[in-house]
């Protein structure tokens, strides 16, 4: 049962990652759907720089590096050209989704080097995630950068003329929403399923979109949230622990999916988001134009 | 930004001449061509031998020739289910989902009159192979039109909703045909029982009747966009949402319409691709593969700026490449995924493109400072 609990929370790392990256993204205005481009990019970067090397450090070196360019080149257009952020977002994910699979298919396969260590089980990963999350909290809602962030999410207009560069604060957050989302990808590849196979994310980076929007954009209720679909994701993939024999393991695999919708739905409804979801940065998706 | 003694802006292009659009089309797909180049350095060939394959099994090899047809008619129906939804500004990334939709419901239908055991049909072949078509398109409508009635009535993120609703359907399926799912071959392991030989869609020439559909269907969209108010409606809605809810354009019926239509196209791609090629007539195992060829009908629905006539050729060229690199890849022994790589390169080109499409580079000269010296003195008077 620790077991499973253990690689649950582990699976739920990756989500944490990928959605924190997101979230402070989003908190800053920008929208970048091609979340799962990024991770499966900077997975793959990482799987073969750490086959080529025998090196961990390497291995995450290489997906944050290039996690962070492609944020970087999301950020190109749509901050500095101002273009829509789905069509570059949307651009992201299949170019990744496209020359990851080609390039990475020469090194399908196991990764073949020793397993990271863990604690009782435990991935090492899901401690940083915490760390981190407390880390964003701290920064975006008690530092005075913390509150920039979130001005230029608001309203950049007001933002920019209290002093504050619109386009400086923007990009540092694409840079680190790009590079959270390469870690993210790197620990799917290098820890929690070091065997590289052709897409091998199938849909957890739209899943960490979501949670990101479940978040209503706060880290601590993305902590939970990210928890409960580890633990949801663990289940998918092996019903056979808690139900044995009820239900195909593919009718399993959809339940991941078939829940998001419904809380997408309601989390989207005009009561919740009177009640509950007034979080949601006012200037989301939109570019900003300095008069 | 200063180059020189220049000051290079970018500015909003207010007109965009139709010559313009298919400049920015054929530029982005000549340049991820070229950029796939570097893709066959690895191969021992020379560049042009390698294109001379693809291109010479895609569009002359009598048997690649046909390949690219079926592909076509494929590739072409995927890029209405996206044009259509992206002409109300909506994106429906939901294609494979829709296309195994599709085919489970061509599936169903000789599953429930039960006419895959035995060879002798109850009712005739013509009225289930209609209604095989029908079912196709109504459980492609049925699955898009869900995603647009939540985007519609609660405003809900439309890309996550279709992409759920791709991993969910994606596993449907393997249920259906896999591990003694209903669908299973009495025969394989892994894939579905072939359809009996009356079911086969009827063929035109050797081509399956679906090209008909598919050339009609290009014909009609263009008209319904152009000339139609309810296109004009759908544009408009595209164009500025809240502007046409003030003219008087109900949201909620156009969201869910182009969706249901979206997604009957997409149906309609299941039906051809596992109930009219010839030697498949099954839902294979590598049912994914004919999924993620369905991001090429993304990609021409934007390259062809929403044209629907525009998307033909377009389509049929992706079709052409993405086969013969399958083909070449084989001959040059390249790493597997040429055809991928290809679909990741020229949405990267699409989005340079469109770049430029949106916007022109202004160059304008920066007055310098040693041509007009600052007056020293008080002019007379």
């Amino acid at each position: 049962m620790w077991e499973l609990l253990a690689r649950s929370l582990e699976a739920s790392t990756i989500f944490l990652f990928a959605a924190l990256g997101e979230l402070i993204n989003q908190r800053a205005g920008v929208l970048n759907v091609g979340l799962e481009g990024l991770m499966l990019f900077g997975g793959t970067a990482a799987f073969i720089t750490a086959q080529a090397t025998g090196s961990y450090p390497l291995g995450f070196l290489a997906g944050l590096a290039i996690g962070g360019l492609l944020g970087l080149a999301h950020g190109f257009f749509s901050i500095t050209l101002r273009g829509d952020q789905v069509v570059s977002g949307m651009g992201l994910w299949i170019l990744s989704f496209g020359l990851t699979t080609y390039l990475g298919n020469p090194h399908t396969g196991p990764l073949g080097l020793a397993r990271i260590t863990s604690f009782f089980g435990l991935s090492p990963f899901f401690v940083l995630g915490v760390v981190l999350v407390g880390i964003a909290w701290f920064l975006l809602f008690r530092t005075t950068q913390g509150l920039a962030i979130r001005s230029v999410g608001e309203n950049p207009a007001a933002a920019e003329a209290s002093g504050i560069s619109v386009t400086a604060v923007r990009y540092v957050c694409v840079l680190c929403g790009g590079v959270l989302a390469g870690l993210s990808g790197a620990a799917y590849t290098l820890s929690y399923n070091p065997v590289w196979n052709y897409n091998f994310l199938m849909g957890w980076g739209f899943v960490s979109l979501a949670l990101v929007f479940f978040s209503m954009w706060n880290p601590w209720i993305l902590l939970a949230g990210a928890s409960l679909f580890g633990i949801m994701w663990q289940l998918s993939l092996s019903p056979e622990l808690v139900l044995p024999g009820v239900l195909s393991r593919y009718v399993w695999r959809m339940v991941p999916f078939a829940i998001t919708i419904p809380i997408l739905t309601v989390i989207s409804t005009p009561w919740f988001r009177r009640r509950w979801g007034l979080a949601r940065p006012e200037a989301l998706g939109r570019p900003y134009e300095k008069s | 930004m200063r180059l020189g003694r220049y000051d290079v802006t970018l500015e909003p292009r207010t007109t965009r001449p139709a010559f313009y659009s298919a400049l920015t089309a054929v530029g982005a797909i000549l340049l991820a061509l070229a950029l796939a180049s570097v893709l066959f350095l690895s191969a021992q060939t020379p560049l042009l031998d390698a294109y001379r394959a693809i291109f010479s099994y895609a569009f002359f090899n009598p048997n690649g020739l046909l390949a690219t047809i079926h592909r076509s008619i494929y590739l072409l129906l995927c890029t209405y289910a996206f044009l259509v939804p992206l002409r109300a500004g909506l994106w429906n990334i939901g294609l494979p989902g829709q296309v195994y939709a599709g085919g489970i419901a061509v599936f169903a239908i000789p599953f429930v009159f039960r006419t895959q055991e035995s060879q002798t049909l109850s009712l005739p072949p013509v009225f289930l192979i209609l209604l095989m078509v029908a079912s196709a398109a109504a459980a492609g409508a049925v699955v898009g039109g869900f995603a647009g009635v939540l985007r519609a009535r609660f405003q809900v993120n439309e890309i996550l909703v279709t992409m759920m609703l791709n991993s969910i359907l994606f596993w449907l399926v393997a249920y259906m045909i896999k591990e003694g799912g209903p669908f299973m071959s009495p025969r394989g392991e892994g894939e579905s029982f072939a359809l009996p030989p009356p079911l086969h869609a009827p063929l035109l020439w050797g081509v399956p009747f679906t090209a008909v559909l598919a050339l009609g269907a290009a014909v009609f969209l263009d008209i319904l966009f152009a000339k139609t108010p309810l296109g004009y409606r759908i544009r408009a809605f595209g164009q500025n949402p809240a502007a046409a809810r003030y003219g008087g354009i109900i949201p909620l019926a156009l969201s869910l319409f182009v969706f249901l239509l979206g997604g009957g196209f997409a149906g309609l791609a299941g039906y051809h691709y596992f109930a009219a090629l010839p030697g498949v007539y099954k839902i294979s195992g590598n049912y994914g593969y004919f999924g993620d060829l369905s991001f090429y009908g993304i990609i021409s629905a934007l390259i062809a700026r929403g044209s629907s006539l525009g998307a033909v050729p377009i389509a049929v060229l992706f079709a052409g490449l993405s086969l013969g690199a399958r083909f070449a890849q084989g001959q040059l022994r390249l790493p597997f995924g040429v055809d991928y790589a290809l679909l990741g390169l020229l949405m990267m080109t699409f989005v340079a493109s469109h770049v430029l499409y949106q916007f022109r580079v202004a160059w304008r000269r920066v007055p310098s400072p040693t041509l007009r010296p600052a007056p020293t003195q008080l002019p007379p008077g």
